[in-house]
């Protein structure tokens, strides 16, 4: 019998997601590299999972995140999962670096683009490898780009200007952690599809910290917001 | 013509009398005409005791760049400026158009141009036009009732806020002001943030670009800087006309040509150099 769906002549393409993750913004630092996403899976316009973790660790140095369609994210962090299992198999201490996590992904979003049925996800690699820090983007195309600097959806508009004129390369991690929570607090304030609880993540050379989710502080009372200048005139 | 503008003044609404010659036009072939716009980035920052409003200086037609160093903040009134975003005939004559009309208004009233005047009277005009007037404006100004910023959209729509930005670019400035704004800055806090939020546009988004323009409004009247910053300079000027250096080329020998006997003589002194 053929349980392949691919050949059953009743094959469902991905064409636009159901539940969602939102931005992901990942910076390179001195001693490692450092992920932030937020904890909220929307469906559709509604806040739907408020308190999900999106940080994958895939193998002792590697993490994994995405934003877009969480189910193909699920699917993922255990393909990923494998590959790191089945080389315990060979029992000879060699494990894929984050590299190879990073190319397989973008072989395999490749692959399952020209099906015209794509993982729909903007996927976020990040490791430390024999001394080296490791960050790639994998587009929902198969694109691969490896970066000192990662920012997927409303980020990319929103946070570029941030991060490039408060990070470098070789910040600290506190300092690379802070640009992120700025980052958040604006996405917060302006996409609409953002959350104030973030959850951070880092990996240096003593391997994967995953940290408790936090909130971000935002200010939504200005003055100018709360007195309007048209408002005071109308009531006069 | 006098009867048809009765009949639509009379009649009220929307004038939709042009709705089936465009969908004929459009069924014959008939393509609109592309525009310039300005893919822009523009910002307002209030800050106590006036306001300040910057802008990119680049405008394109469709992915190339029109303009180089074009000028997107209008004047208003010497109290109110005007940052435009949108189709760059639409902004230039609009915003003279309302130029001219609150400076009549200010010679008949001899009254000084209020910021609440300008929403009401450039909504009024956008709003009939349902958005196609493409302009995307933000007003800024000090009058009687104190510092004001607000954004109007084409399609009509206001809004009053401390900090705005609108054209292309805007979700980059706005990622810097959200980040950066706060209550009660100086004059100097609001001209360095304005200028960041448009460096942010100009170097992350590919329809803003060139150099920052800024003004600030506060009661002592409107402070212009033009190109206040440049990013593209060019490196090197040709001098023209090009002066060349004095006594450079030492002289040997001088002559002398007489027009009447057309004769031309050798004279023996050195040559002294007139620039």
């Amino acid at each position: 019998m053929i349980f392949n769906s691919e050949l059953s002549g009743q094959q469902q393409h991905t064409t636009s997601p159901v539940v969602t993750g939102g931005s992901v913004i990942a910076l390179v630092y001195k001693g490692g590299v450092v992920i932030g996403t937020d904890t909220l899976c929307s469906y559709g316009s509604m806040a739907a999972f408020k308190n999900v973790e999106k940080i994958a660790q895939v193998s002792k140095n590697t993490l994994y995140v995405s934003s877009g369609e969480f189910s193909d994210f699920q699917q993922v962090v255990k393909e990923l999962a494998k590959i790191d299992r089945s080389a315990l198999q060979y029992d000879d201490g060699v494990h894929p670096s984050p590299r190879d996590y990073g190319n397989f992904l973008a072989r395999l979003s490749y692959k399952k683009r020209c099906k015209i049925n794509p993982l729909y996800l903007q996927n976020v690699i990040a490791g430390f490898h024999n001394g080296e820090r490791y960050l790639a983007l994998v587009d929902i195309y198969g694109t691969y780009l490896e970066s000192n600097f990662v920012t997927t959806g409303f980020a990319s508009y929103f946070c570029k200007a941030i991060i490039s004129n408060y990070w470098n390369e070789n910040c600290t991690l506190d300092q690379a952690k802070q640009v992120i929570r700025e980052c958040f607090k604006v996405l917060f304030c302006r996409d609409c599809r953002a959350h104030d609880m973030i959850q951070l993540g880092y990996v240096d050379e003593q391997g994967v910290h995953i940290e408790q989710a936090e909130r971000v502080e935002t200010k939504w009372d200005f003055n100018g917001f709360k007195t309007r200048a048209n408002e005071k005139l109308h009531t006069q | 013509m006098q009867y048809l503008d009765n009949y639509l003044q009379f009649k009220g609404g929307y004038d939709y009398t042009n709705v089936k010659r465009n969908e004929l036009m459009k069924a014959q072939g008939f393509k609109e005409m592309p525009f310039t716009k300005t893919g822009t980035t523009i910002v307002g920052v209030l800050f106590d005791g006036g306001v300040v409003m910057a802008a990119d200086t680049r405008a394109t037609a469709g992915a190339t760049v029109a303009d180089k160093n074009c000028e997107k903040l209008h004047v208003l009134a010497p109290n109110i400026w005007a940052a435009g975003a949108g189709t760059a005939a639409d902004l230039h004559h609009q915003c003279a158009h309302f130029n001219a009309k609150l400076k009549l208004q200010r010679l008949n009233l001899n009254r000084q141009s209020r910021v609440n005047e300008v929403i009401t009277k450039l909504t009024s005009k956008l709003f009939p036009y349902r958005g196609h007037i493409g302009v995307a404006l933000i007003i800024g100004g000090i009058d009687s009732n104190g510092p004001q910023l607000a954004s109007v959209s084409p399609y009509g729509n206001y809004v009053y806020h401390p900090f705005q930005s609108m054209g292309s670019g805007s979700l980059a400035a706005l990622g810097i002001l959200e980040a950066k704004f706060q209550d009660g800055l100086t004059k100097q806090q609001a001209i360095d943030l304005a200028i960041e939020a448009i460096e942010a546009g100009i170097f992350h988004d590919m329809g803003s670009g060139s150099n920052v323009d800024v003004v600030a409004i506060t009661k002592d009247g409107a402070d212009y800087k033009r190109n206040i910053r440049s990013y593209n300079a060019k490196s090197y000027q040709k001098q023209i006309p090009y002066h060349f250096p004095v006594n450079n080329t030492p002289a040997l020998k001088k002559y002398q040509f007489d027009i009447e006997k057309q004769e031309l003589t050798e004279v023996g002194q050195e040559m002294e150099i007139i620039e």
